[in-house]
């Protein structure tokens, strides 16, 4: 027998699967929930507009001041620095050194979350958006003109950073993986994707311009962009506004390749979740099969999981693509084409809940470890203590399988009534007939049950 | 849009329901004495909970298990072992090779020789699934779990 070794180096403890009670309640919940949704449906469309408000000038003033903006983009690249020094300098345990934690959990997973309470706030903090800038004002102040760029083509839209999307969580889980010995990623291989990473990303702002990279290709831009439409905080004509919730998420599918995003999103969280769980088994055997056929082990295992994370993708795509077919189906319905794009957005907050129930454990311990030991002692050398703080350390009874469990179910419910919300809304704007609208939502209530029972069957099997 | 009103307060006040007898039914999973508020999937929760709390309630009592390692693997595969919370975990590692025994989460470490046994006595405090390895060769040799 072949021994898979753990995937997560950063993880040492893991959630417990939710029990079946609450999976069957979950899952009741989601059905009459859905149900209901069918029941109250409304006729107009009220989340297309956004009704965009600024707030109070005062706030707008300081946050947007260019001193501001610069404090913040100078604070990115020195965070961006931190991790590649600590990755590339300091030790090897990935538990301990600065870079992993921070860029996989404390980013990945934390601005997503803070994204939607808070609006954008990536993008002022966007360690290449800043040197892109700056660049940019360089450049004008010496050329006398402004930098010259190329157009960018439209038909690509998104799919760069949809790409990426797949390519940074392979990193983390897949290439991360090895057989044999127990490492996840080593901080030595993140700092150097790192700066891999960054030069390709300011080549491309030289190529594109710098906003426009941001807007489709730059991966983390795209990322945490596509959450922060889901909240009510924007900038807009150079002022702080609210808007209504959710709206500006509708039209944010409209560039084409973000329906990729989305789905990336939800299958890179789905296969890290099944993969020692759900896909398990199916992983191990693919695994003994590959290792029998000569391969070495660490290959076999990389092998093994690409190909698993890529049909998740595909298993995601065309369980959307059913959903999508199928409205076409419907009486009156616009063309395919405005179907795809049309209904994408819907997902955002499926892949937000994905992402909350499958990392929300993870983020709370590892938060723990960033604020104290990681930050006073970011090289892991054992002989720093920079803020006092070097020999705190997790407390795993901060949370309760309990508490755990609830927060996992709620997300899954609470992400599955906003994607429900959103699609029936989106259904009254593309359907001019109400009743047909009404009809053709089976469909996307079929995808969304199938997304959210399909979380929950994850949850349940965890660590299976 | 009045009528709007009334189904969306309809709306909320089944999930009120339905969030409340979770919590109840839940607790009444816990306490196992009051078995009057379950509707007709509390059967099913019951025994599930029942069954499990039973191994735990299995691998805490005397025989300590022993896990052997040979050629540097546990012999019969990862060890899975389940307890619940408050209970005491008793386990040994018997071992062929020198290395470093490491309980993850717990973050418990022990040496042990070549050809010799090292043993674990420790409150299950923390709820989770945690594993054990060896460290030095980072071998996973177990796998334990603290149900609530």
């Amino acid at each position: 027998m072949t021994f898979l070794p753990f995937a997560h180096a950063l993880a040492a403890r893991q959630d417990l699967p939710i029990p079946a009670w609450l999976f069957a309640w979950g899952a009741s919940i989601v059905l009459i929930v859905s149900f209901f949704a069918l029941s109250i449906a409304w006729r107009e469309p009220r989340f297309e507009k956004e009704n965009w408000r600024p707030l109070r000038q005062g706030l707008s003033r300081v946050l947007l001041h260019w001193v501001t903006q610069g404090l913040c983009g100078l604070f990115g690249v020195f965070l961006l620095g931190v991790s590649v020094y600590a990755g590339l300098r300091g030790t090897e345990a990935p538990d301990r050194n600065f870079a992993l934690t921070f860029i996989f959990v404390t980013v990945w997973l934390g601005v997503p979350v803070l994204s939607v309470v808070l609006g954008d706030v990536f993008r002022p903090f966007n360690p290449w958006r800043a040197i892109g800038r700056v660049a940019g004002a360089g450049f004008t102040a010496l050329a006398r003109q402004r930098p010259a760029h190329l157009a960018y083509p439209e038909a690509l839209g998104r799919w760069p950073a949809a790409v990426g999307l797949v390519a940074f969580v392979w990193l983390e889980v897949v290439y991360g993986a090895s057989g044999g010995v127990a490492v996840g990623l080593s901080p030595d291989t993140a700092a150097v994707a790192a700066l891999i990473y960054s030069g390709y990303t300011l080549t491309m702002m030289a190529l594109f311009g710098t906003e426009r990279w941001c807007e489709t290709g730059e991966v983390f831009s795209v990322y945490f962009g596509m959450f922060a439409r889901l909240g009510s905080l924007d900038v807009r004509k150079g002022s702080l506004g609210v808007r209504r919730p959710f709206s500006a998420a509708t039209h944010w599918a409209t560039v084409p390749g973000s329906a990729a995003v989305v789905i990336a999103s939800i299958a890179t969280t789905s296969f890290d979740g099944a993969q020692e769980g759900a896909f398990q088994g199916a992983i191990e055997s693919a695994f003994d099969r590959l290792v029998d056929a000569g391969l070495g082990l660490t290959a076999a295992l990389r092998l093994t999981d690409t190909i698993f994370i890529l049909l998740t993708f595909a298993g995601v795509a065309v369980v959307y693509m059913i959903g999508v077919r199928g409205m076409a189906s419907v009486k009156g319905a616009p063309p395919l084409k405005t179907l795809r794009t049309g209904f994408a957005h819907t997902l955002i907050p499926i892949a937000l809940a994905y992402l909350v129930a499958h990392y929300f454990s993870l983020f709370v311990f590892q938060e723990q470890a960033q604020f104290t030991y990681l930050l006073s002692d970011p090289l892991g050398t054992g002989s720093t203590d920079l803020f006092g703080t070097a020999s705190g350390g997790i407390d795993f009874t901060a949370l309760s399988a309990n508490a755990i469990w609830y927060v996992q179910v709620g997300a899954l419910v609470v992400g599955h009534v906003v994607g429900l919300t959103l699609a029936h809304d989106r259904a009254t704007a593309l359907w001019g007939d109400y009743r047909m609208a009404a009809r053709s939502q089976y469909w996307m209530l079929a995808v969304m049950v199938t997304f959210t029972c399909f979380g929950l069957y994850l949850l349940s099997v965890a660590n299976g | 849009m009045r009528s709007n009103v009334v189904r969306v307060l309809i709306g909320i006040a089944l999930l009120v329901a339905a969030i409340v007898l979770l919590v109840v039914l839940k607790d009444t999973d816990n306490g196992t004495s009051d078995s009057g508020a379950g509707s007709g999937g509390s059967a099913a929760e019951r025994s599930g909970q029942t069954s499990g709390s039973g191994a735990g309630a299995k691998e805490g009592a005397p025989e300590a298990p022993t896990i052997v390692i040979r050629n540097g693997k546990p012999v019969g595969g990862v060890a899975e072992l389940t307890y619940s919370a408050g209970d005491q975990i008793r386990f040994k590692v018997e071992s062929d090779v020198t290395d470093e025994i490491h309980v993850h989460g717990y973050d418990l470490m022990k040496d042990v020789e070549a050809g010799g046994s090292v043993s674990f006595d420790f409150p299950a405090t923390i709820e989770g699934v945690f594993e054990g390895e060896l460290e030095n060769r980072g071998v996973e040799i177990l796998e334990l779990r603290v149900n609530p």
